[in-house]
């Protein structure tokens, strides 16, 4: 299936670096100065809401919708801040794009700024990425280097200054309140909404958050136009989008593809199916907070409204496969202590609930399980569902639900039994 | 105006009002633990949440505003789960000690867990252990288990006093409340965190193990006579058969005058009154001998002395220094009784410079006055000073000690002590008379020939008057010592002994009389005075 | 405790950002490189020096994984444990690093040299199993591979960018 690929056009040619010279020479920096000299903000904000492109942090919301949410006659200044926390389980694209063609996310940094009227923006890089933050850090050297980025950009009159700010460990500061708070040197813990970050986010100045993958695809489409990414995929779920397969697959990675393909044709097509001649298990399709789908759901496109109806979510694009050996309460175990280990603990129900799920169900895989709980199990997710201040409650939920939805019987085995039957035979 | 209903009932409230307020003017008390109307709002315990007609979620009430046509219900079966599912989530790890707590009785949690919360618990974990007796400061000692993480204690450390002595550390279930190492928690208004504390986490030191809530027999509404603030009070006395003891002092909500706060010397600064040290009975000393006496003979050789001072020197050889810590009740009888019975012109009150107009200030910005005295306005407002001719208090110390005064009255202040630069010893030593009145012995009492005790606040009914001007209640909740009377008391008596009548000493009787004469009171019945005082110039 | 010339460093951080407040992070990250992790007088130093108060940032500093209160080694392995890597063996790599280095996860050697740490997923999942020595990221990890690193470690032919 023939796909011509975006975002990383040029990440596979042998030996390119992605410096701003490369980035250049393969056509890069071309949607800059048409964006500051022939498009007004306002043009650029409809182009983007005509290209349907939809955020690639996790809530697929519509990036020029947000943009139109930006008050235009505000007197407090505008700001932009790139997510790149990327903490999602499964999840590691944002690393690539940053890594390996970070010239194509400033580009397309500098031309939302333009668009929202913002003249100082961040990007924050999960503190892990060392690396990544350096590679940033040089790329935006080679930017000013350039004058597409400080005063007076291309002779437009627009500034903007960039900076790199690293986090310090914590998936909550991925949640774009968290992330605002983190930036403003506190705890990473989310804030309530309303109001959205739109009216009042950064030092209480209307801010727009987006994901690196999110502004990288905008060089794109001011160059070629909004109905041609429109046209690349579904119609809800417009333009590539960069699939990371990890776990049991041969080839794991990340895949620029269209979101109409199907879960099989990741899997197997892209990925090289599952090693071992092992049979697959449960794949899930979004990064951890997903629920996990099974065989039945291969067919599935991976487009939002698709995966939603199969009662999972695009989410992030992390996709984890998991062969035959694997032991879904084990799995579940590891996922509970995930967010028990990430939960803000602002919330009452996501503080003790996300603990609670994880003691249950390391004890159920210790085979020190009780009949009953699993209805508490169900119940307590109920409980935390659709009642905290962010959604890192629901995220811990939705994906226990969906094992014990999926695969009861594990559980029950566990429990009757007293012990885990995968143990010393399975994946882990 | 918006309309809404909640639980069926329709109410009318200013837009941007949150539903948890509407929901209190109509009586409705929605359950919540980090919601306080004197903190910031956070939404993070979560309890508040209610049902919204046509809104997919519920909703918090504390931080969503009303809207015209909204429909609410607090007792929905969503809500009841949803609020059961809180309480459930915070018992998890909450230790089952209510019996030996100091909060048992009067405990937000433990009230909501009977009336909303889970029957048992469905957790067979292990609960966390955490620290359980940690002492912050002067005043709070911390139980770490108890926390149940609303985060009211450190948003007042950062909102009230602006120190910020509390954090939360680290995140998720390890969050726990705490100070940076080697600090303590010590502000002026620590105390505070103590009524905030939904659970019994912190919790008074003074006040720890000694009562149950439940002993408590008697709240008395009163007003702190620590400075001219004037912040409303409760006093909590325990009665018992050895006795009535007064536990604590907490603050009394009043958003003209302290909010919701007090300070920690206000709320702390009460055991002199149960001390033993304190005067219980009149003494008499004559010819270096002092000796206990009886109010009876004690009087009738004051009114002697005073007669022979008066016929021999005339009424200008009497003086009288009032206090600002007596009530107003107190010092309209004390200047009735020397100005209008005796005629002396010589009465002052202000033995400290913050005591002449306009030197009172805010001492921080928030509560604390730098007139650490009671009623310096009231003192004003009723013309406790010199008459025509009159001396103030350094005139009439220098009239004693050039022998020009002969008798003094001082009441419960220690002159020797105020004046520390001034030959006090030589110049009282000159009087035929001095009469002092005062709680303890002091340099002063110990120069008098009569010492009167004098009664603290708590034992008083009467009023106060506030810097702003604002008359405040206080009233008695502890029995005077048998062996004490009230100033009004022996001031009716040694009236009587020079055959003038000083009229009804009871409050309302005294209000009768202040407002009929000219000045700042005039027109005020005792009753008028409501529980949150009375602002003359408002009335 | 903090040389001038990290002082003047962070005096030109701290001018990045409309609220000088923003800088703390970024700022305890190089406290925390300087002093080796982040002891009371450390934090103590940096509340003072952007007007906050100690608790204040010291409950921001106990909010983030990498930022330590008590101290660490030399070097600092973190081992991802999330699920993709526990597929593919992370905790057979927890076991023999443990045994290779004779200290649990969450201990420090009693050299003071290396200290382990578990750590949610490290975006590397599609090389898994994956580590970081010292902010730098070692994929597809095998106990073999992982010896290696400990030899060069302690060898001092590690470059690590520790920040
Ligand atoms: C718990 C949680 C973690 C999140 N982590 C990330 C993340 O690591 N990266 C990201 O881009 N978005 C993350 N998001 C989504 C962001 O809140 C936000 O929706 C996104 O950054 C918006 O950008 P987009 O519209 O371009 O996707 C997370 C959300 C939640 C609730
Ligand atoms: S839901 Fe969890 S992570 Fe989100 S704000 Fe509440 S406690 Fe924090
Ligand atoms: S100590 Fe009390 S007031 Fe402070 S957070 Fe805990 S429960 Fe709330
Ligand atoms: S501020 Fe003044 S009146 Fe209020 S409690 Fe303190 S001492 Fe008493």
């Amino acid at each position: 299936m023939a796909f011509e690929k975006i975002l990383t056009r040029y990440t596979n040619i042998p030996n390119y670096t992605g410096t701003i010279d490369e980035y250049i020479a393969h056509g890069g920096y071309q949607a800059l100065p048409k964006a500051l000299r022939e498009l007004q903000p306002a043009d650029l904000i409809e182009t983007v809401k005509r290209s349907g492109l939809r955020g690639r942090g996790g809530a697929g919301f519509p990036c020029g919708v947000k943009w139109g949410f930006i008050p235009k006659d505000s007197p407090k200044a505008k700001y932009l801040v790139c997510n790149c926390d990327e903490s999602e389980p499964g999840t590691f694209k944002d690393r690539m794009l940053i890594e390996e063609e970070p010239h194509q996310l400033i580009e397309g940094l500098i031309i939302s700024s333009y668009a929202i009227g913002c003249r100082l923006a961040f990007i924050y890089c999960r503190g892990e990425f060392v690396y990544g933050a350096q590679v940033l850090e040089r790329a935006l050297r080679e930017a000013y280097g350039r004058g597409f980025l400080g005063r007076n950009i291309l002779g437009s009159g627009f500034d903007l200054d960039v900076h790199v700010h690293r986090g310090a460990g914590a998936y909550i500061c991925g949640e774009e309140t968290g992330l605002l708070e983190s930036l403003e040197g506190k705890r990473g813990q989310p804030r309530m909404k309303p109001p959205f970050p739109a009216i009042s986010g950064l030092y209480r100045s209307p801010t727009v958050v987006n994901n690196v993958e999110t502004l990288s695809n905008i060089p794109h489409i001011v160059l070629r136009g909004a109905e041609w990414f429109a046209s690349i995929g579904p119609p809800k779920s417009a333009g590539p989008r960069l699939f990371s397969v990890s776990g049991h697959v041969e080839r794991p990675g990340n895949y620029e593809l269209p979101m109409s393909i199907t879960l099989r044709e990741l899997i197997f097509d892209h990925a090289g199916g599952i090693p071992n001649g092992r049979r697959l298990k449960a794949v899930i399709p979004g990064g951890s907070s997903a629920p996990v789908l099974t065989e039945q759901h291969l067919d599935v496109p991976m487009d939002f409204e698709s995966l939603a109806a199969a009662g999972s979510m695009g989410g992030s694009g992390g996709v984890i496969v998991m062969n035959d050996t694997v032991c879904m309460v084990r799995v579940g175990e590891i996922v509970s202590r995930f967010y028990h280990h990430e939960s803000c603990g602002q919330c009452t129900q996501c503080r003790e609930g996300t603990a609670w799920l994880h003691k249950v169900l390391r004890r159920i895989e210790h085979g020190q399980g009780r009949k009953e709980d699993l209805d508490v199990l169900l119940d307590m997710c109920d409980n935390m569902k659709g009642k905290t201040i962010c959604v890192l409650s629901d995220a811990a939920a939705m994906p226990i639900e969906s094992y014990l939805k999926h695969f009861r019987e594990e559980f029950e085995i566990h429990i009757r039994g007293r012990a885990c039957p995968f143990e010393g035979k399975g994946a882990f | 105006m918006p309309t809404l209903k909640i639980d069926g009932v329709e109410v009318t409230v200013p837009a941007q009002t949150t539903i948890i307020e509407a929901a209190e003017r109509v009586g409705i008390e929605i359950p919540r633990y980090c919601y306080h109307p004197g903190l910031s709002v956070v939404g993070q315990c979560r309890m508040c949440q209610v049902e919204v007609e046509r809104m997919p979620k519920l909703a918090i009430a504390c931080n969503t505003p009303v809207a015209d046509g909204m429909v609410v219900s607090t007792r929905s079966p969503k809500v009841e789960k949803a609020r059961r599912a809180v309480l459930e989530f915070y018992l998890l790890n909450h230790p089952l000690d209510c019996p030996i707590c100091d909060k048992g009785g009067e405990c937000p949690l433990q009230d909501y867990t009977l009336t909303y919360g889970p029957g048992e618990s469905r957790s067979v974990e292990e609960k966390i252990q955490r620290v359980k007796h940690k002492v912050l400061g002067p005043h709070i000692v911390f139980d770490a288990e108890r926390c149940i993480l609303c985060t009211r204690c450190v948003r007042f450390c950062h909102e009230m006093p602006k120190t910020g002595e509390l954090g939360v550390f680290s995140r998720g279930d390890q969050s726990e409340i705490n100070l940076f190492p080697g600090k303590v928690l010590d502000n002026a208004y620590s105390g505070n965190v103590i009524d905030l504390c939904p659970v019994g986490a912190l919790t008074s030191r003074q006040y720890r193990f000694q009562s149950r809530p439940w002993d408590l027999v008697r709240h008395t509404e009163s007003v702190c006579p620590l400075c001219s603030n004037g912040c409303n009070v409760v006093l909590d006395v325990r009665h018992r058969q050895r006795g009535e003891e007064l536990l604590r002092i907490r603050p009394r909500e009043n958003q003209a005058v302290n909010r919701w706060w007090m300070c920690d010397e206000g709320r702390f600064t009460f055991t002199s009154l149960h001390d033993p040290a304190r005067l219980r009975v009149p003494t008499w000393c004559e010819n270096g001998r002092r000796a206990e006496m009886g109010y009876d003979d004690l009087l009738l050789r004051a009114a002697r002395a005073i007669r022979r001072v008066v016929e021999a020197h005339g009424p200008e050889a009497v003086g009288c220094i009032a206090s600002s810590r007596q009530t107003n009740e107190e010092l309209f009888l004390v200047r009735r009784f020397f100005r209008e019975f005796l005629g002396t012109p010589h009465l002052d009150f202000r033995v400290r410079s913050v005591q002449f107009q306009a030197s009172d200030a805010s001492e921080d910005g928030i509560l604390r006055r730098t007139d650490k005295t009671a009623n310096t306005r009231g003192a004003r407002d009723l013309d406790i000073r010199p008459g025509p001719g009159g001396l103030d208090v350094a005139g009439m110390i220098a009239a004693a000690s050039e022998g020009r005064m002969k008798a003094l009255f001082v009441f419960e202040e220690d002159l020797v002590r105020a004046f520390p630069d001034r030959p006090l010893r030589q110049a009282l030593g000159r009087l035929d008379l001095l009469v002092a009145s005062s709680m303890f012995s002091t340099e002063t009492t110990a120069l008098a020939h009569a010492v009167l005790p004098a009664l603290g606040f708590a034992e008083k009914e009467g009023s106060f008057t506030n810097f702003q001007g604002r008359v405040q209640k206080i009233h008695r909740a502890l029995t005077p010592h048998v062996a004490s009377q009230s100033l009004p008391e022996a001031l009716r008596d040694l009236a009587v002994d020079l055959g003038r009548d000083l009229g009804g000493i009871e409050p309302e009787q005294v209000w009768a009389a202040i407002g009929e004469r000219p000045g700042a009171y005039q027109g005020i019945a005792w009753k008028d005075i409501g529980d949150l005082g009375l602002l003359p110039e408002e009335s | 405790m903090i040389s001038d010339e990290t002082k003047k460093r962070l005096d030109e951080l701290v001018k990045r950002y409309p609220e000088k407040r923003s800088a703390l992070i970024p700022i305890l990250h190089d406290v925390q490189a300087e002093v080796g992790y982040l002891s009371p007088e450390a934090i103590a130093w940096v509340a003072a020096y952007l007007t906050l108060s100690p608790a204040d940032v010291m409950s921001v500093a106990s909010f983030y994984d990498m930022l330590h209160l008590e101290p660490v080694g030399k070097h600092m392995i973190y081992v991802c444990h999330n699920l993709t890597c526990s597929l593919l063996g992370a905790e057979r790599l927890i076991r023999h690093l443990e045994n290779r280095l004779g200290i649990r996860m969450g201990e420090t050697t009693p050299d003071g040299l290396i200290s382990l740490k578990r750590m949610e997923c490290l975006a590397s999942c599609g090389t898994a199993p994956a580590i970081q020595i010292d902010g730098v990221f070692y994929e597809r990890v095998t106990p073999q591979t992982l010896d290696e690193l400990l030899e060069k470690l302690r060898n001092g032919r590690l470059q690590g960018s520790r920040t």
